[in-house]
């Protein structure tokens, strides 16, 4: 035993050092813990927000938009749109450059938008899967050296601001790269180069040498912590200087860390319970009263929301109106209050009557769980609301992924299902377009009136905005009177934040971290 | 022997064949799986064209043939989330993995045998009386628990320990980039410490116990008697007679131990934020990730089974009265 001491001595001393090199940040470095993983870097596949958050540091964009909704240029210092609004010309600054140092320049920015569409590459990330099809992008040429023309099928009121969501990189870089080698290692145009990926671990920015460059920090080191209480227990010990999404009951402990405390926003993101309103279901129990608006109106007042939420999510929340978020919102309306007396009352005058056995009509209520803050109490408490009132509610809790959300996706979950829908705050219309047709993917209520579907085409040939504004305003009022919605709540989110940095928390989900540094 | 091995391989194929089928089968019980491959926007036409592009549209047997053919050459699909191939994102999470199972085989085995033979040794003490005590917590205590307990005394209250994380050893070893595997080596170590333990807390408690009840057994056999009466030391006959015979359920135990733990300690994994293959496999159910749940189904099987064929091998070796069926 005697001969192999020296060997568990020496073991014993380099783990020793190894803990006292075990620091917390340094000072030209900022580290964020996020809950999800990592899954790509290819620019036109990515898709979740925690990815995006990271990618938009790597890759710039032509325009972007702030927290508050303003717009603001980055690869791009002017834009002019054509009278028809199908062809958006924009200018890009002058000496701009990719991270492998090539040229960037407007045939770069074109072959960016022409690459996430070829259906060779098979892109189904937010540029091809959602910008692209919300715009209608047919294709995009450069005019020259700095002008770069997107064209798009129809005019549509906030392209713009969906244009601004793409990543622009380079031609040559992309073109030598296989699609594995573009996922793995990109070549971007923002102000952060990739350092390093370990999957499942940690992603390592650094920040390109540039005199212009708006990054502050030299360094941003983004770990994957999908524990709540682990993150929140790095975050207290000093060891990470921001977390997303920090669980309600840590928040309590966060704040008498001392070190640290959370921010709560409230999120864009619109929480609902819908009313599948489709034929199928209409032959559901629960499915053909659902089809009278005045059903659906009594339903509003049953439902006390900002109990929920002080309750269930640890906010205070003010209830949605509708579909748009609120400093969009149709300003006249207030939100229905919680008054079950009524709630019961428009459902007899509706001619749903409690029977003998004090119920007026079975339903069932479909949800997914693990997906929204809390998401599963505050589908049991919905439910529990409705059975108040006398509906005889037959509550579905179903695993997200494998069984909720394909449901989802072919529009089949219902009759009552209880969803979230990421929003934003820089244009009414962009929340809006969930309901751009009565087919689109997104209706998963299968609503139809005329009096909002048929307003699309007003609001293109709005000409200016104020004229654009009534419509809205008039197909909100629709929405909030005879809607597919039971409104709820704009999901709420919780950034612990140390002490030692600046970070201030956007209501849109985005971590941008260009512009923070130390206190 | 090679006749046993022989035979014993046919019958893995037959098992992997099985594992494929339900692996394959699971693709379709959330419905369509074309959903999984296009935008949530995707039109009706865009959907049908991914659909036949995919092969979808095919009778399901033939669907089937197709993967296993597929599966046979190497290639286990495209992760859906990663975009790469499932095969090349799980081998990535294995190393990880192989890390904290050794470690914490490692731990288990250390602690496990001398408690079990301490507590075997002074049967019906205090000393036995508190082992069995720990043993018992030890098989009660969710694994969770005790990994967020320890996170919140050792490396929050204490700040002995690192909270969450991973630096890479074996990965830069198998990549043949020593010099790297080496400087990490103290890093790694120091950051397996605790994920190790709470995942060796179950396995060292079962294991002891059962140390204990072998080594009881064997210290009532009469070769332990001979020996004893022959003069020999309590140590010699301990380690060498008792201890030698005792091993062999242990034995067994810690070799279906390994495999189970390499098919991934997803709470653990999930807790101290390890990037090994169980939380991988974890998320990629949540996420539908179906390529990669499946090339990692078929890949820890495979090892499963070649695991169980060496250790009846190892028995085989360790104990010379067991024969293995078709051997001489």
């Amino acid at each position: 035993m005697r001969r192999y001491m020296p060997f568990l001595w020496a073991g014993t001393a380099s783990i020793a050092l190894a803990a006292a090199v075990h620091a917390q940040p340094a000072d030209d470095t900022i580290v964020v813990g996020l809950s999800a993983d990592i899954t790509t870097f290819e620019p036109a596949n990515i898709s979740s927000r925690d990815n995006a958050n990271i990618a938009r540091h790597i890759f710039g964009t032509l325009y972007t938009i702030s927290g508050d909704g303003a717009v603001s240029p980055d690869l791009a210092e002017n834009l002019e749109i054509s009278e028809d609004g199908l062809a958006y010309v924009y200018t890009l600054r002058e000496g701009l450059t990719c991270h492998d140092g090539e040229a960037l320049t407007a045939e770069d920015a074109a072959y960016t938008f022409n690459r996430a569409k070829d259906p060779a590459n098979q892109f189904t990330g937010n540029t091809p899967g959602f910008v692209f099809s919300s715009i209608g992008f047919e294709s995009a040429e450069a005019l020259d050296d700095r002008r770069v023309q997107i064209n798009i099928a129809r005019k549509n009121p906030i392209a713009f601001g969906l244009i601004a969501e793409v990543y622009v990189h380079c031609k040559d870089s992309y073109e030598a790269m296989s699609l594995d080698e573009a996922a793995a290692g990109p070549i971007g145009s923002g102000p952060y180069r990739l350092a390093s990926w370990t999957r499942g671990s940690d992603v390592v920015l650094e920040k390109v040498e540039n005199p212009n460059s708006p990054a502050n920090m030299q360094r941003i080191v983004w770990r994957i912590i999908p524990e709540a209480s682990t993150r929140s227990a790095e975050l207290i010990a000093g060891n990470v200087d921001i977390i997303t999404n920090v669980a309600p009951d840590q928040i309590d402990a966060v704040n008498a860390s001392g070190g640290a405390a959370v921010q709560a926003v409230q999120g864009t993101r619109r929480m609902y319970v819908g009313f599948n309103l489709s034929p199928e279901f209409a032959a559901q129990p629960g499915g053909d009263a659902i089809q009278d608006p005045a059903v659906r109106r009594a339903l509003q007042y049953a439902v006390d929301v900002p109990a929920i939420c002080s309750q269930l999510l640890n906010f205070e929340c003010v209830r949605a109106t509708g579909i748009v978020n609120p400093p969009n919102a149709n300003q006249s309306l207030t939100p229905y209050p919680y008054d079950p007396e009524m709630a019961e009352k428009l459902l007899d005058e509706a001619g749903w009557p409690r029977q003998a056995d004090g119920t007026r009509f079975a339903i069932k209520f479909q949800a997914g769980q693990g997906r929204y803050l809390n998401d599963r109490n505050v589908v049991l408490a919905i439910g529990q609301y409705l059975e108040d009132v006398g509906l005889d509610v037959e509550v579905e809790l179903m695993e997200w992924a494998s069984v909720y959300v394909p449901l989802i996706r072919q529009r089949a979950v219902g009759p009552l299902f209880f969803l979230g829908s990421g929003g934003a705050l820089w244009s009414p219309l962009y929340d809006m377009t969930d309901l751009a047709k009565v087919e689109s993917g997104t209706n998963y209520t299968h609503w139809n009136d005329p009096r909002w579907f048929d307003r699309w085409a007003d609001i293109s040939a709005a000409t200016t905005q104020e004229e654009q504004r009534v419509i809205i305003d008039e197909m909100l009022q629709v929405f909030y009177d005879d809607g597919p919605w039971l409104h709820m709540y704009f999901q709420p989110d919780f950034y612990g934040v140390s002490s030692r940095v600046d970070f201030v928390a956007r209501p849109d989900e985005k971590v941008y971290l260009f512009q923070t540094g130390l206190n | 022997m090679w006749t046993y091995i022989l035979r014993r391989l046919l019958q893995s194929v037959v098992v992997i064949l099985g594992v494929t089928l339900i692996s394959f089968t699971a693709l379709q019980i959330g419905g369509d799986p074309t959903y999984l491959y296009v935008s949530e926007r995707a039109t009706a036409e865009e959907i049908e064209m991914v659909r036949r592009a995919l092969g979808f549209d095919q009778p399901l047997y033939v669907q089937y043939l197709t993967y296993i053919g597929n599966v046979f050459q190497g290639d286990f699909g495209r992760s859906l989330s990663y975009r790469q191939p499932a095969i090349d994102i799980v081998l990535g999470a294995l190393p990880a993995t192989i890390e904290l199972t050794l470690f914490a085989i490692f731990l288990a085995i250390s602690f496990a045998i001398p408690l079990g033979i301490a507590a075997a040794l002074n049967r019906g003490t205090s000393v036995d009386g508190g082992i069995m005590t720990m043993a018992m917590f030890g098989q009660s205590i969710p694994g969770f628990w005790l990994g967020i307990m320890m996170i919140l005394f050792f490396g929050l209250y204490l700040r002995w320990f690192p909270i969450s994380g991973h630096v890479p050893f074996l990965a830069p070893l198998f990549a043949g980039d020593f010099a790297t595997a080496l400087r990490n080596l103290p890093q790694a170590i120091y950051h397996l410490i605790l994920p190790a333990v709470a995942v060796a807390f179950y396995s060292l408690s079962r294991n002891a116990r059962l140390v204990r009840s072998s080594m009881l057994e064997v210290l009532g056999q009469d070769y332990v008697r001979t020996a004893r009466s022959k003069g020999l030391t309590e140590r010699a006959v301990v380690i060498h007679h008792a201890l030698r015979n005792a091993w062999l359920p242990v034995v067994t135990m810690i070799g279906l131990e390994f495999g189970f733990l390499l098919g991934g300690v997803v709470v653990i994994e999930t807790v101290f934020s390890y990037p090994g293959i169980g939380r991988l496999v974890f998320n990629a159910i949540n996420q539908r990730d179906i390529p990669v749940v499946q090339a990692a189904v078929i890949l820890l099987s495979g090892i499963f089974i070649t695991l169980n064929l060496l250790v009846d091998l190892i028995y085989a070796r360790l104990d010379p009265r067991v024969k293995l069926a078709g051997g001489k």
